[in-house]
Formats: C-alpha cells, sequence, structure tokens
C-alpha cells in the first residue's frame, strides 16, 4: 500500500466547499470532479489515509493537473494545493509507477545546455526543411541566436534552459530595457543550467533538488537574481521550501520577475512614443497565482503601448503549464481553446505573456504572443533606431 | 480512447452504449468522489456516474436507469450544503456540468435559455456587455450552476431586492422521472393551468431534471453604492437592519457577519474589513443615481443612530467588488479557524434577529462549540456556523445536537425551516417540526404525481414515513448520513 506522506494539516484544510472549481483549467473543460483540484484533494485523502490503491483513474486525475495553482488563489482556506500535487507526483513517480525511461532522460537533458541547444537547433532545422509537421504544435524557433553579453554587475538575470535555447531574443531585449534603466546584469548562462522546475511538477523531486541546490551555489553573491520566465522565478522563489535550507531562503528572498523589479523604477525609463498597439496581458499562472505579482507586467506596459487589455477569463490557465502541453496535448489544447476565445474576444494585435511555455503554447495556435519585454524594448528602440524585436517571439505586424 | 473494457454490468453497459466510454463512469475511486457535496453529510458510494450532453440523452438514461430499477440522482457542481446531490443506495448520478450551453439571449424579452450546467456567475459574466446579469447569486455563485440553482430555489445576498430563484426561473424542459419530456411554465407572463413550474422549482431533483431552463435577465443598476458599517456588537448591526427596512428603505442586499468571520474573511482577501468591530454590516443600494446616494447617506444616519462605530462607502467597482469577494468566500474562510464547518441554514423574522443572534451564541457555547454567523440580515436569513474538529471524537453528535436546538429556536421565534440551501438530507427528518402529518403528506402525493415509481432523488426532502423513502427501504440511510 503506497502512502502519499503529506502533512496531514495541509490536507485537512480543504473544507470541500468548491470555489476552486471554476479555476481549474481541467475542471473547466471536462465538468468532471475527479478532474477538479476538490477531487483530486479527495483522491489524495482516499489514498492517504482509506487505503485507496493507486489505480490507473486515480493517476490520471493527477497526471492530468496542469499545476497552474489557479486553484490556490480561489481558495479561501488556503489549501497549498501546489506542494500537495507536487509531493503525490513526487510518490507516484518513486513508486515506479510513471515516467518512462525517455522521459526522464529528456528532464535530465534539460540540466545540459548545450544539448538543449542543439536540440532546439535540430529542430528549427527540422522546421525549415519542412520535416517537423505542424502537428508538432511547436513554434518557430529560432536557428542560431548569438551570445548574451554581460552588461554590468547591478543584479543576475536567469536565463534558464528551453528559454534560452528558444527565446534568447527575449532575455536579448530584457537586457536592454534593464540598461535604459541604467542597470547592467550578468546572464547566468551555462553557471545555472536550469532552475528545476519542470522536474519538480514531473515528480522528478531529486532531480529538482540538485538543480536548485546548483542555482544556490552559483547564486551566492547576494546580488538581485531577475527572472524573466514565470515559471522559472515561481520555482525559484519557492526553494527555501524545496530544500529547507537557510542559503535557499535568502536566494528564493531576492529572486524577482524582471516586471516586478523593474515597476518601483520605472522613474528610471524615458519617456517614449507608445507602440500604437492594443496589448491584451496574458497572466501566466505562476506569475498571478503562485508570485502574485501580475499587477507589476501591467505597471511596467502602460507607458509603452496604446491599450492595455483585460482577458476576460479571470486568469484561468492557457494549458501550457511547462511540459504539459508537450505530454497531455489533448487536454492543453481543449484549455488552450478557451484562452484563445477569450482572447479573440479582446481583440488585440497582439497578446503580451511573462512566460516561454506560454507565450510558445499560444504561438504555436497562431497567437501573436510576445514577451512584455519585448513590447517595452520595441518602444525604447523605435526611439533610439535601435533594432527592433525579432525571433520566434518578436513577430509583431509592423 | 483511454481504454476500459465495457462493463459486465449490464445497467453500466447499457449506459455506455448511449453516452459512449468516457462519459460513463464505474471506477470505484471517482465513484466514491462524487459521495460528498459542499457538506458535511456523505452519501454512499454513487452507482455509475453520466454525464449527457443534451435533453435526449438525459432522457435515455433515466430510462435506462428505470429499466434496471435503479434510482437517479442529478449533480450540477456539488456545492450544496444539505446533502441534496449525495447518492443514497448506488444510484445512477447524473452529472449536469458538460451541459453548459448558453442556447439564447433575448434581450428584448428580457429572457436565456441555459442549459442546467451553466455557471452562475458565466451567465452573469455573459450578460455583462449587454447590461443584464442573472439576479440570484448564493455565495457560491463563481462555482455553483444554474440547474443546482433552480433544484434549491437558491437565494443569495441580492435576493432580497429582487427575489429567489423561482422568481428568475419561467420555464423549464425537465425529462420527468419515468423518461418522458415536459416544458412547465411558459414565456407568457401568465401561463395557463396550473404553475407546475413553481411546484418543480425547488424540486431538489426529487421531481425530475431540468434540462433547458428559460431565465429571466435583469438591467443591470445605473448606479450602486457599497457601504460597510462596523458595530460593538451584533445585536447592535441586526437592530439597525430592521430600522432600515422600517425607514421604507429597500436594500439590494444586507448582509451582517460576526467578529470571528470578518477576522478569517479578511486575512484571505485584504478588503479593508474592521477585524476589531463586534460585527459589520455590509448594505448595498442600487438603482438611480439621485436615489442611492439619498438611500445610502439615510442608512449611513440609521447606522450611526444605532451605534455603528464607522461607516465606510466603497470608493468604486474595485473596493466594492473585494468586499462581496469577502462576503462569498466566507464560509470557505473558515477553514482558517477549525478544520470543518457545519452551515445551518433557518429564517426567522427580522425582528427575532438579535434574540435569535443570542440564543444561537449560547447553544453553541453549551455545547462547546465554537460558532460564526454570516448571514443575510435583510431577509432575517440565518446561517451560523458551527466550526468543529471532525478527528475529535464525540464532536459531531455534540454539532448534531447544537444545529437541532439552532432549528427549533428558529421555528420558535416564528421563522422557517430553510432559507435556501435546501433540504436534502439535512432538514429531512426536521420536517416534522414545521409541518404536520396532513402537510406532508400532501407534500409526498405531489411528489408521487411527477415520480410513481420513487425513483428521483430517493431518500431526500420528505422524512421516511412520508417519502418514497420506505418503498426504496434505505434503512441504512440515517446512520450514515453523517461523515
Amino acid at each position: 500500500m503506497t502512502t502519499l506522506g503529506l502533512d496531514p494539516e495541509e490536507l485537512g484544510r480543504c473544507v470541500q466547499c468548491g470555489l476552486c472549481l471554476p479555476s481549474c483549467p481541467t475542471f473547466r473543460v471536462t465538468g468532471d470532479e475527479s478532474q477538479s483540484p476538490r477531487g483530486r484533494i479527495a483522491l489524495m485523502r482516499a489514498v492517504e489515509h482509506e487505503g485507496a490503491p493507486l489505480s490507473a483513474p486515480v493517476r490520471r486525475s493527477f497526471e492530468t493537473c496542469v499545476q497552474c495553482r489557479g486553484c490556490e488563489t480561489a481558495c479561501p482556506s488556503g489549501v497549498p494545493f501546489g506542494h500537495l500535487m507536487a509531493r503525490t507526483r513526487e510518490v507516484i513517480v518513486q513508486s515506479g509507477l510513471s515516467t518512462s525511461r525517455p522521459v526522464r532522460a529528456g528532464y535530465a537533458a534539460l540540466g545540459r545546455p548545450r544539448l538543449v541547444r542543439a536540440a532546439v537547433r535540430a529542430a528549427a532545422l527540422g522546421q525549415r526543411l519542412h520535416a517537423v509537421p505542424a502537428s508538432a504544435g511547436l513554434p518557430p524557433l529560432p536557428l542560431r541566436q548569438a551570445p548574451l553579453r554581460r552588461t554590468g554587475s547591478d543584479a543576475h538575470l536567469f536565463t534558464g534552459c528551453v528559454m534560452d535555447a528558444c527565446q534568447r531574443d527575449v532575455h536579448r531585449d530584457t537586457v536592454r530595457v534593464l540598461a535604459a534603466a541604467g542597470f547592467g546584469v550578468e546572464p547566468t548562462g551555462d553557471r545555472v543550467p536550469c532552475c528545476g522546475a519542470l522536474h519538480a511538477h514531473a515528480g522528478l523531486g531529486r532531480a529538482a533538488r540538485k538543480l536548485a541546490a546548483g542555482a544556490v551555489r552559483a547564486l551566492g553573491d547576494g546580488l538581485p537574481v531577475l527572472v524573466n520566465s514565470a515559471g522559472c522565478g515561481a520555482a525559484m522563489k519557492e526553494y527555501g521550501r524545496l530544500l529547507g535550507s537557510d542559503a535557499a531562503r535568502e536566494l528564493a528572498g531576492r529572486v524577482f520577475d524582471v516586471s516586478e523589479w523593474l515597476a518601483p523604477r520605472m522613474a528610471n525609463l524615458p519617456e517614449v512614443r507608445p507602440l500604437d498597439l492594443r496589448v491584451a496581458v496574458q497572466d501566466p499562472c505562476h506569475l498571478r497565482h503562485v508570485q502574485r505579482v501580475h499587477a507589476a507586467t501591467r505597471a511596467v506596459l502602460a507607458p509603452f503601448v496604446r491599450e492595455l487589455l483585460e482577458l476576460d477569463d479571470d486568469g484561468l490557465c492557457c494549458g501550457a503549464g511547462g511540459s504539459y502541453a508537450f505530454f497531455e496535448r489533448r487536454e492543453a489544447r481543449a484549455i488552450r481553446a478557451r484562452k484563445l476565445a477569450s482572447i479573440a474576444r479582446s481583440a488585440p494585435d497582439v497578446v503580451a505573456s511573462a512566460n516561454p511555455g506560454c507565450s510558445m503554447h499560444l504561438a504555436a495556435a497562431g497567437v501573436p504572443a510576445v514577451h512584455p519585454m519585448t513590447l517595452v524594448a520595441r518602444a525604447l528602440g523605435a526611439q533610439g533606431g535601435a533594432r527592433g524585436a525579432q525571433g520566434a517571439q518578436g513577430r509583431l505586424g509592423s | 480512447m483511454r481504454g476500459r473494457p465495457v462493463s459486465a454490468d449490464p445497467l453500466v453497459a447499457a449506459l455506455c452504449a448511449v453516452l459512449g466510454r468516457d462519459r460513463v463512469r464505474d471506477d470505484a475511486a471517482e465513484r466514491a468522489l462524487l459521495a460528498h457535496d459542499a457538506s458535511v453529510f456523505a452519501g454512499g458510494a454513487a452507482g455509475p456516474v453520466c454525464f449527457p450532453t443534451s435533453t435526449e440523452e438525459v432522457r435515455a438514461v433515466v430510462r435506462i436507469a428505470a429499466s434496471h430499477g435503479s434510482a437517479v440522482v442529478p449533480r450540477g457542481a456539488g456545492t450544496g450544503l444539505a446533502g441534496g446531490a449525495i447518492p443514497l443506495g448506488r444510484p445512477v448520478v447524473v452529472v449536469t456540468t458538460k451541459m453548459n450551453r448558453i442556447l439564447e439571449v433575448d434581450r428584448d424579452d428580457r429572457i436565456a435559455w441555459v442549459e442546467p450546467g451553466v455557471v452562475n456567475l458565466d451567465l452573469t459574466k455573459h450578460l455583462r456587455p449587454l447590461g443584464f446579469h442573472f439576479a440570484p447569486d448564493p455565495s457560491s455563485q463563481q462555482a455553483c450552476t444554474i440547474g443546482g440553482n433552480v433544484a434549491n430555489n437558491s437565494g443569495g445576498p441580492h435576493c432580497l431586492a429582487y427575489g429567489v430563484t423561482s422568481q428568475h426561473v419561467l420555464a423549464l424542459d425537465v425529462v420527468l422521472p419515468d423518461g418522458e419530456v415536459v416544458r412547465l411554465g411558459g414565456l407568457d407572463a401568465e401561463p395557463p393551468g396550473y404553475d407546475l413550474r413553481g411546484a418543480f422549482i425547488g424540486g431538489e431533483g426529487t421531481l425530475g431534471i431540468a434540462t433547458r431552463i428559460a431565465v429571466r435577465i435583469t438591467k443591470n443598476p445605473p448606479a450602486v453604492r457599497t457601504l460597510l458599517l462596523a458595530f460593538d456588537s451584533i445585536e447592535e448591526a441586526a437592530t439597525v437592519v430592521g430600522r432600515v427596512v422600517a425607514a421604507g428603505i429597500v436594500p439590494a442586499a444586507m448582509e451582517v457577519m460576526d467578529r470571528g468571520i470578518t477576522v478569517a474573511v479578511e486575512n484571505f482577501v485584504h478588503a479593508g474589513y474592521p477585524v476589531d468591530a463586534g460585527a459589520v454590516l455590509l448594505v448595498e443600494v442600487d438603482g438611480p443615481e439621485a436615489g442611492t446616494a439619498l438611500d445610502a447617506e439615510r442608512i449611513a444616519e440609521i447606522g450611526r443612530a444605532g451605534g455603528a462605530t464607522s461607516v465606510r462607502t466603497a470608493a468604486g467597482e474595485e473596493e466594492r467588488a473585494l468586499l462581496w469577494r469577502g462576503r462569498k468566500t466566507a464560509f470557505g474562510a473558515v477553514a482558517q479557524i477549525a478544520p470543518s464547518y457545519y452551515l445551518h441554514d433557518t429564517v426567522v423574522p427580522r425582528a427575532a434577529l438579535p434574540q435569535v443572534l443570542r440564543a444561537v451564541y449560547e447553544i453553541a457555547e453549551r455545547h462547546g462549540l465554537m460558532v460564526v454567523n454570516v448571514f443575510h440580515a435583510g431577509d432575517g436569513n440565518l446561517h451560523p456556523l458551527l466550526l468543529f474538529d471532525p478527528r475529535e471524537p464525540g464532536t459531531l453528535a455534540r454539532v448534531h445536537a447544537a444545529g437541532r436546538e439552532i432549528v427549533e429556536v428558529s421555528l420558535a421565534a416564528g421563522g422557517v425551516l430553510s432559507g435556501e440551501h435546501g433540504v436534502g438530507v439535512e432538514k429531512r427528518d426536521y420536517m416534522p417540526l414545521q409541518f404536520s402529518d396532513v402537510d406532508l403528506d400532501h407534500q409526498n402525493r405531489l411528489r408521487r404525481a411527477f415520480d410513481p415509481a420513487c425513483r428521483a432523488n430517493p431518500g431526500k426532502v420528505l422524512p421516511s414515513g412520508h417519502s418514497c423513502a420506505d418503498i426504496q427501504s434505505l434503512e441504512r440511510l440515517p446512520a450514515g448520513v453523517w461523515a
């Protein structure tokens, strides 16, 4: 019999009120209690307290969770659902009930930046040769990317694994915006190959902790760590809980989403003519529901675009969920369909998304998704005659 | 398709033949999930769980269940608080959440046709760009379904001025327990014949399953003002509520929260609720700008005269929304205080509010239980929450005893058994406290006119001796309803 080893107090906090249901993307698309936070907690309790087996339907209920944590901001009782689910996934993996060897190998590769870059380059080449079918759901990938250079030592810029391989142009735009505000940064590059967020979500706890520990060692100099990927930022802010060490908590305390860090420093940026664009803000779940700093995205973007639009879905997940869009394709697309409908209703020129997973997932469905930093860089650059934003996420209509 | 072999159970196989394997669940864990709604009551495991998407499919499921001698229990989002949707005796569960289309909105006639699984707040959001909303707004409105609102004749804070669900439903297409489909009510102002629509609403799934519902849509008011008044005691707040109505003002909503619940709520929403007040009164007035301004001023005056220590007016829509979010998530927020709660729902005359509230605190104290109060003060609809830890042995018996006394005190004060949460299994055995044998017998005759074979949500609403329950012989029921 398997037990999940969940904190009984945390598991007991749910009072089954059901207010989380509409905030759960999988419940939204299925209407099925077993695909809801309340249902998943009930199943965790059944396994933990009543000895229910981790049967295939029960595991399925856990595996279809996007781990968006939209239920946490909806929960008046403060159930720490994300931690319960991460722990549950870890037990499932440890029990040998999930995650095939090729999948594990894929996750292991994330800690090896050269491998990731090579894989992305191969996929990009495949796209150019029309050897990668559109049904693969990949956005256009960059064939080559120039290296990022250090511009100063005010802060670290966390560059990450997949994002650095697929969207280095966003890092470049971020560096440019920070420079315009008078800050120089040190890109973390291969010093910190990966934050471990995807591993933690997949239940590969040991790998996640190893990567996190590496990041804590590499970034021990006390400088702020700026992150422009909402998923990575959320994971790094939770290193304290993940590793339980003082050093981890200390690092977590100086991790900032780049917009969160810039918002109180906006006076440093020059006044320029805003881009003539109507921009819908898509809040990445881990920015809105975990970091809860999504207001900063708006504060940073507002002066640089003609109009900011709010989507009407109360921050419901887009279905990207890190690797979710890759492994749970059917669910991810059903969830995305709701987001696409919401985007269509607000009829923006572009959609700003501060997370690479979301923007790639949306871009694969033809949404002009751009990182907020790309938009700000472009507004600043248009004034100074600098090169406009380009690359996978920079496909702006001109 | 994730493969499950078609079941050896002929009932499940027949259901799969109509709905497909994906929309019939027979796994033990998934069936056990539906043993609960949002209340403390637990049913047994459900029978097969069905997800129909049309009237025709509901009809087919009901007929198959009938031909296999199975009962049928409809379920929406499972946010009910009286155990109305929990399964007793392995019934087929018909989940309506996949029937969630808004079929038609007619602005001229102010009608919307919806399927039962449409979430209450989703309908209001859908209507917002058109300048309309659906008036019944239960606290669970972000999650609960219109079908569930119909089943329980749900209320909500704004029912003080706008009336409960029954006033907002014009017609329904209903699959009767024998599989016939009928339309009850009509879109005309005065449909001919008996008002079976009125009889059906509040039927808690014992009279059939509504599959299409014509609801009245309400024009959004031109102006809204929301006031938050703080008092030293809950009796003062309750007294002011009566005085506001006596002054001839009909606010859209008047809600009271005592200190215990205000602290929990504030901790979650950070709306600026005063956490040192004995109680707070949330009042909303709506209508033409000039009228609401005047009403707000008079309410503030009445409040100050009645001992309000502070009166705050929400500065804008954002602040207003935040205050309401606090009120509407109050039940969930109590988990910060205790791991479980038992929420009561009785109605008393407004004038009796202070006295009944005092009695409620006293009852809870006598049973060694913590109680917090958050309620629709405007229409005297009390919601005492008894807080407890189910892991403590013997607690549930005390909660049960205190609950019964609260019901008795409310009835003695001239009140009624249930405000808006329905009867379900919770109040079923209290029904004789309010109704005579003759009353109950006639209610049961109505029920049997709809459901002669006693297959629709058996064991709910009417106490055994007066209901289908005896025919179904669900003898394990009274012992098993407590979680």
